[in-house]
């Protein structure tokens, strides 16, 4: 390395948070890769697209590795272009083309930010060396909160994600929801904690606001979805939001009166098992949304399916393991991981600042309400997905996937199994990485934290596995013969099975001024008799309405007005060229130039 | 593990014996107000013993999960009241006692629920459990911030113990925060276990029920084994709300008089409550909620600004 970081000097390096992500990606990327072997022989460009989805995975390592600002954006780019073109690879229809073409707009004008970012810490030489102070820091932060906000999915930048997760094939989708906004979030890591430094209180409260957004947003929007890709993605957002909820509750830890200490590195270290846990599950979601997609042969509509646990048993269990995973139920590694960072807003709820420890006592009631609702979408999920009568014929002929399909599936369901087991084991080894170094975090499987009453998974887990087994035999009395469901003396009948819009609707009337939902009730009534009713329902992602749409209208009618510049004539651009170089003279001859 | 630890834990379990008396006796107070004799205190243990010697029942059609929830729920409601102090002593059996474990492992009971009532495919069961899951939206974001209370009290800390101990130190009623904090954790506490105003647990009508009706097809001794469980939720509500917030001082044997006394005193006003209080419409559910929310955030306030103390 020429000089620490500095421009046109390409360096690589490791160090325990690169490693550490690298993990992660290649956890995600190994499962993702058996599930690629088995496409379907007719798919259209298999190899192309193989070889796309492993140059994807090298990009996103080139980022983890990259140590110079040209290197890290070369990754960079990469990473957002080389999806971009397996999707189309794969998929030519205009919804799709659209849907891309949104994807690389957002992410390219977000990422301006990581650009702005990266170049003014290459040219503060703060790459590998001393971090910036004042003015400076605050632009990189602020830039970095944005370009690598927006591809990490944080709301509200987060427009392009619910529609370019759920059009990639479902090995893309894993590794875009399971490990790319990963990627973004190392980035943010990295700048706001090492090469701009530990970044200031506001920062950290920025994040809070942030994370709390996008948990919150994320999660109601992923329950009242109706395709089960796009719910996915919602809920990418929802964790999205939950890792940064723990990054701001580190910076304001470590930004207090006492400076870092072990609360801080904690809540470094939920962040990272965090992210750990939700690339595990998020990746076996997708690849089991996947396997039934090939199973049913067709689309992912959740009333489209059902019956699958006992159709596909294989991919049906690996996906209810996934569900219970990243609902945070306990004791899963992201029940660890929520549970470390609601201790951690506890810690910020205590900071002496009115204001900070108001937003501590508030973001920490917010994640309780988005655990809740998680746990409420992801029963919605394997309910609809797996359990009861089959919603369609093709769900009832759903087959079960081949042997790799089937083993990817089958290594991410036990990572998710075993991942609270070894939270005791990470958790100090994560606290270790966090700038300025684990405080003396106990270790040990217990996770017998100070002011906390211990979270031992082990004791848990074996406790509820012993209780549930002598209470399962002892309960295992005679059983009746089976009989249909109560249904008040009527006959169960397909016509009676309950939707996913029904089984939120208690929460969406309850939320209304929120959602706004727009409903349509047609009666066609002839001579005096309905012959036909008819209702629609939607949510509309109220984001785009009130956010993006006001945006798009302005751009558009300000390159109306800049058109009226390109007049055609040379004459008028001889003119342009005159007022800029006048201008420049003006401006050198008073010295603004330097 | 010490020897106190090991007798706190049998002391709770046999408390989790106790459970369905607690309910039982609140139904008999209850009668005695409302001006007829009401049921015996025992009638939930004789419901048991009917439900223990019949069949049961499946709906046609059922994966290993529906037989699969009574004992999650059993096993995770029973670890849940193992976690919680008695007269400010822990059980310790190797399960911690972490406040906001507690709240996982009743998440736990209520997703293993509703996944079961998605199995059976049932109408009301659906029901049931959509209402559950709304509902509880509200009361792990309530329940949180009135726990939190009490966790600022204390330190800041999330065990149990710790908690138990500066909430029943007779010093804490001079604070705003903790009137706050009680009458918030009491509001929540009654939508958590299911009982009036949020759900009436007497109810027999299908289209009413809440937490009754992800149980509506189970029978037998698989039955048997739920009622115990909403029992026990009650008692470790009870309980809890009893350590967190109700005075204690003195040796063991006066905090375990004193936590007696409290949890009688809190059966009688369950029982004057739920007399005078209509079930209210689901939709005004959160209204409700959101009013303990605002205590709990005035409690939040008068930290803060440091009030009492």
């Amino acid at each position: 390395m020429a000089g620490p970081g500095g421009v046109g000097s390409p360096a690589l390096g490791l160090d325990g948070l690169s490693v550490f992500f690298m993990l992660v990606v290649t956890i995600a990327a190994v499962p993702a890769l058996l599930f690629a072997r088995d496409a379907p022989r007719e798919t259209p460009h298999r190899r192309l697209l193989n070889a796309l989805t492993v140059a994807f995975v090298l990009a996103l390592l080139l980022v983890l590795a990259a140590r110079d600002a040209v290197t890290f954006l070369a990754g960079w780019e990469l990473m957002t272009l080389i999806p971009a073109s397996a999707i189309l690879v794969v998929r030519r229809e205009a919804p799709v083309r659209r849907a891309v073409f949104v994807y690389l707009a957002i992410t390219h004008l977000g990422g301006v930010g990581v650009w702005v970012a990266l170049l003014v810490l290459a040219n503060e030489w703060a790459i590998g060396g001393a971090a910036p102070t004042g003015g400076v820091q605050a632009l990189v932060a602020v830039a970095a909160l944005i370009g690598f906000g927006t591809k990490a999915g944080l709301m509200p930048l987060h427009a392009w994600l619910p529609r370019a997760h759920p059009v990639a094939p479902a090995q893309l989708s894993a590794l875009m929801s399971g490990v790319m906004v990963k990627v973004a979030l190392y980035g943010l890591i990295r700048v706001l904690f090492w090469w701009d430094g530990p970044g200031p209180r506001w920062v950290g409260l920025v994040l809070l606001a942030l994370g709390l957004l996008s948990a919150l947003g994320g999660i109601l929007y992923a329950l009242v979805q109706r395709e089960l890709k796009r719910l996915l993605a919602f809920s990418t957002i929802e964790h999205v939001g939950i890792v940064a909820l723990a990054l701001g509750a580190s910076l304001v830890l470590a930004a207090g009166d006492a400076g870092p200490g072990m609360w801080s590195a904690l809540a470094f270290a939920a962040a990272l098992l965090h992210v750990a846990g939700h690339a595990v599950a998020k990746a076996l979601l997708f690849l089991g949304a996947g396997a039934f997609a090939r199973g049913t042969g067709g689309g992912l509509e959740l009333d489209r399916l059902g019956g699958l646990l006992a159709r596909m048993p294989w991919s049906g269990w690996a996906f209810l393991s996934g569900c219970a995973g990243i609902a945070g139920i306990a004791p899963f590694g992201v029940f660890v991981s929520e549970w470390l960072t609601l201790q951690a807003l506890l810690h910020v709820a205590y900071e002496p600042v009115a204001g900070v420890a108001c937003a501590g006592a508030l973001a920490a009631a917010g994640l309780a309400a988005t655990a809740a609702l998680a746990v409420f979408c992801f029963v919605k999920v394997a309910g609809l997905v797996l359990l009861g009568t089959p919603r369609s014929d093709a769900a009832a002929a759903a087959e079960e996937q081949p042997h790799s399909t089937r083993a990817a599936l089958a290594l991410l369901a036990g990572l998710t199994l075993v991942g609270g087991l070894a939270a005791g084991v990470l958790v100090p080894l994560l606290a270790e990485l966090a700038p300025g170094g684990g405080a003396a975090v106990p270790d040990g499987v217990g996770l017998a934290l100070p002011s906390t009453g211990g979270l031992p998974v082990l004791g848990i887990v074996v406790a509820l596995v012993a209780v549930s087994a002598v209470v399962r035999l002892a309960v295992r009395g005679p059983r009746a013969a089976q009989r249909p469901a109560w249904a008040c003396g009527q006959r169960v009948e397909p016509a009676l099975a309950w939707t996913s819009a029904g089984f939120a609707k208690p929460l969406r009337l309850m939320l209304e001024t929120g959602f706004r939902p727009r409903r349509e009730v047609r009666t066609d009534i002839r001579h005096g008799v309905v012959q036909q009713v008819t209702h629609t329902a939607e949510v509309p992602h109220l984001f785009d309405a009130w956010l993006y749409a006001p945006v798009h209208r302005a751009a558009v009618r300000g390159a109306t007005i800049a058109r009226r510049l390109q007049s055609g004539s040379v004459r008028a651009y001889l003119g342009y060229l005159l007022g800029v170089l006048v201008l420049l003279l003006g401006l050198a001859r008073s010295g603004w130039l330097g | 593990m010490s020897a106190t630890a090991v007798g706190i834990g049998a002391l709770q379990l046999a408390g989790a014996a106790l459970a369905p008396l607690f309910a039982g006796s609140v139904n008999r107070l209850k009668g005695r107000l409302q001006g007829r004799r009401g049921p015996s205190p025992l009638q939930p243990y004789r419901d048991l013993r009917r439900l223990w010697r019949k069949s049961g029942v499946a709906p046609a059609g059922v994966s290993p999960l529906y037989a699969l929830a009574p004992p999650l729920v059993a096993a995770s409601t029973l670890l849940a009241l193992l976690l919680v102090p008695l007269a400010g002593e822990a059980a310790g059996w190797g399960v911690g006692h972490d406040a906001l474990l507690l709240l996982g492992l009743l998440a736990l009971g209520r997703f293993a629920v509703a996944l079961a009532a998605w199995d059976t495919g049932s109408g009301f069961a659906l029901m049931g459990a959509s209402r559950e899951l709304t509902i509880a939206v509200f009361t792990e974001a309530v329940l949180l911030l009135a726990l939190l209370l009490v966790m600022l009290g204390a330190g800041p800390s999330s065990d149990l113990v710790a908690m138990a101990a500066a909430g029943s130190a007779p010093s804490a009623w001079g604070e705003p925060a903790h009137w706050c904090a009680a009458l918030a954790f009491t509001l929540v506490a009654l939508a958590e276990a299911g009982r009036l105003p949020v759900d009436n647990p007497d109810t027999h009508l299908e289209l009413t029920m809440i937490h009754e009706g992800p149980l509506l097809e189970y029978a037998g001794r698989e039955l048997a084994c739920l009622q115990w469980a909403a029992a026990t939720r009650l008692w470790l509500l009870a309980l809890l709300g009893a350590e967190l917030v109700a005075p204690s001082a003195g040796p063991f044997a006066a905090r375990l008089a004193l936590l007696v006394a409290a949890l009688v005193a809190l059966a009688v006003a369950l029982a004057v409550t739920e007399s005078v209080l209509a079930k209210m419409r689901l939709l005004r559910v959160p209204v409700f909620l959101a009013g303990a929310g605002a205590l709990a955030l005035i409690g939040l306030g008068s930290v803060l600004t440091g009030g009492g103390g």
